[in-house]
């Protein structure tokens, strides 16, 4: 039993399901993303906790208590959207206190309220201006002051950064993981962005198709994704699947894949057990980015890494790092290398491969093995 | 000013703008024309009309024309001048927009918030009501009135004509509130808000051009109206178009062609006085409805 509650919760539109039996609990405190692609079904989920949409079959419980066919400003909760939704006719002051009055909240006791959130949000200097008079982020603070000020059980965020540009984004990104940790609210927060995600949250749901794929914190998510589309829609650049075989020979279990070069064998460490049966079937072998590195940049902790050698097609230098992408498996493969690692397009480059970071998938489940 | 001209892109030759200027010029006086006519005819005693020219300024200049038309013209039977049928139309006028403004604006609230099953078939319908020819409601609405009570007073030009309006003024509604935000209602809704409260504190607030032309839509259309007027009035609710009318095409005396333009003027002053008030608005206000959403 948690804080919040989503048991068996469907939404169909009449005979189509968009969101099929999910099961969420979320203790308090929690910071839980919801992520997933366009279509996922992740704001309806986020609409179905708010009271915006009905609950088809299921139920959903805050504190014990169920919500479905409670009333949005009867369920305690409060939510911020992706386009603030402030009222454009009020000042800041009356948006922030907006809630309270219509709670019927005293005017001395919204006035203190507005004060503590506006001193804590830094907002201050804004109150007597109209929405329309404030920058991007500003507004954003707004909308979060109106969620703070009524001190709510559970706040819901639905992609409530997607609007600013992409410094702002990573500066608001801080704050509101510090608010989080300053008041230790229980916290649902919608997503596409995956890094917002993982830096975020401390348990993420990745959603596809209406189903949670995966739920789990984001060391979980991020090293044992549960099935293709977790490993491929969390990390960036995302992780490489590449097409190989197992081939077990002298107690050894290998993936063998194609290279320009003869094939390479890897050795697999991580559900070597399970791969073990399947000799000479195919698998998917997803290998991190920056668990294929120069060999002096590689993770000295590691008991399995192996040496291969590949060449290398394209360069892209970011600054921090140095991707270069490689042939490898019969496609592209991304390795992420030391910033000033010397490499040239064209080159065959000796490399090392984490063994202990690689996943294998079975290609007709698309389920880890192991 | 010329260097600066000289260093714009488009630049348009000094004969050919100044052909432009003097057909517009050309137009703009051939527009005015009537008003110039209505305006010179008023300020002068019958007898320059009736043994001169139309197109002459007054040589001997006076207001007793207006003062006539106001106050003391022949209307029908009655030596009133226009001024109570001024007021009648006032009296039909303010409320009839009110409300009729208010309802759209409900009306288009719900039909874009508080969507329901075959509320696109509603709106159709609604929209169907705007195209209804004035002649075609004559009779049932005779019967309607007579069955409220209302036959003949200034009331039952109301209703008719909040019922004419509500269609064009839901139009407009609609379509503004289909580009509203609707997080914003739902919004509101989180915070504690009720319908009408959404209404009255959030919709209503942010809707100053629409409403803008909704009201000088509806204005104009029923200060203009005749044929209710003559149809449904008794002669103590008759608005000013009818009053006009009687005054003009009385067949006894002689004709005051100078009253009946001063009268013609007064009757048309109070739209014109609305489109200088809010006209600025009002262009804005069709396209925040139209373009977007």
């Amino acid at each position: 039993m948690g804080f919040l509650d989503i048991d068996n919760a469907t939404k169909s539109y009449g005979a189509v399901e968009v969101l099929h039996n999910v099961d969420i609990s979320v203790q308090e405190g929690e910071f839980l993303v919801l992520v997933g692609p366009s279509g996922c079904g992740k704001s309806t989920l986020l609409n179905m906790i708010a009271g915006l949409e009905d609950i088809t079959s299921g139920e959903i419980s805050i504190k014990g208590r169920t919500m479905n066919g409670v009333h949005p400003s009867k369920r305690n909760i409060a939510m911020v959207f992706q386009s603030y939704a402030l009222y454009p006719n009020m000042s800041v002051a009356q948006n922030i206190t907006f809630g309270l009055e219509m709670h019927g909240t005293p005017k001395a006791e919204r006035q203190a309220a507005l004060g503590k959130v506006a001193k804590l949000l830094q907002i201050e200097p804004l109150l007597d201006r109209k929405p329309g008079a404030l920058s991007g982020g500003q507004r954003q603070r707004v909308a979060m002051g109106r969620a703070l000020v009524r001190d709510p059980d559970v706040f819901l965020f639905d992609e409530p950064l997607s609007n600013l540009d992409a410094k702002l984004r990573v500066d608001m990104r801080t704050e509101i993981k510090k608010l989080h940790q300053t008041l230790g609210t229980t916290i649902v927060y919608v997503t596409h962005d995956q890094i917002e995600a993982m830096t975020l949250s401390t348990r993420i749901a990745v959603m596809n198709g209406g189903y949670v794929q995966q739920l789990g914190t984001p060391k979980e998510i991020y090293d044992d994704p549960a099935n293709l589309f977790v490993a491929a829609f969390m990390g960036s650049p995302s992780m490489n699947l590449l097409p190989a075989t197992v081939r077990v020979a002298d107690g050894r279990v290998a993936a063998e894949v194609d290279a320009p070069g003869g094939p390479v064998s890897l050795a697999l460490t991580r559900g070597a057990d399970a791969l073990r049966a399947r000799d000479g079937r195919r698998i998917v072998l997803g290998i991190r980015p920056e668990a294929i590195t120069d060999p002096d940049g590689a993770d000295r902790g590691s008991n399995a890494l192996e040496r291969i050698e590949a060449r290398i097609d394209v360069v892209e230098p970011s600054g921090a790092d140095t991707f270069v992408t490689l042939a490898l498996g019969g496609r592209d493969c991304i390795a992420r290398l030391r910033a000033d690692a010397d490499v040239r397009a064209g080159e065959t480059v000796p490399l090392t491969v984490n063994m202990e970071k690689a996943t294998a998938f079975d290609p007709d489940t698309e389920m880890r093995i192991g | 000013m010329a260097a600066a001209s000289s260093d714009t892109a488009i630049r348009t030759g000094r004969v050919a703008r100044a052909g432009i200027y003097l057909f517009l010029l050309l137009f703009a006086l051939f527009y005015l024309l009537p008003l110039f006519v209505m305006g010179a005819n008023s300020l002068k005693p019958l007898g320059e009309i009736t043994g001169g020219n139309m197109m002459a300024l007054p040589s001997d200049w006076t207001i007793a024309p207006w003062l006539s038309a106001w106050s003391t013209a022949q209307i029908g039977v009655e030596p009133t001048g226009l001024r109570p049928y001024f007021w009648n139309s006032i009296k039909m006028v303010v409320p009839a927009v009110a409300i009729a403004t208010v309802l759209g604006a409900l009306n288009g609230y719900v039909l874009t918030k508080w969507s329901f099953r075959g509320d696109k078939v509603f709106y159709g319908l609604m929209l169907f009501s705007c195209f209804i020819p004035f002649q075609m409601v004559l009779i049932p609405m005779a019967r309607v009135l007579g069955l409220a009570g209302i036959a003949g007073t200034t009331s039952g030009l109301v209703l008719v004509h909040v019922v004419y309006g509500i269609g064009f003024a839901t139009l407009y509604f609609r379509n503004y509130y289909a580009a509203f935000p609707t997080e914003l209602v739902r919004a509101a809704q989180i915070d504690g808000a009720g319908f009408f409260q959404i209404f009255w504190r959030i919709m209503l607030p942010s809707s100053g051009p629409i409403v803008v032309v909704c009201v000088i839509w509806l204005f104009t259309n029923i200060w203009n109206d005749f044929l209710f007027g003559a149809s449904f009035a008794d002669a103590d609710s008759q608005p000013m178009t009818v009053a006009l009318n009687n005054l003009v095409q009385s067949s006894t005396g002689v004709k005051e062609y100078n009253v009946h333009f001063a009268g013609a003027i007064l009757a048309a002053l109070p739209t014109l006085l609305v489109y200088v008030v809010a006209g600025r608005y009002f262009v804005r206000g069709l396209m925040a409805g139209s373009v977007k959403g």
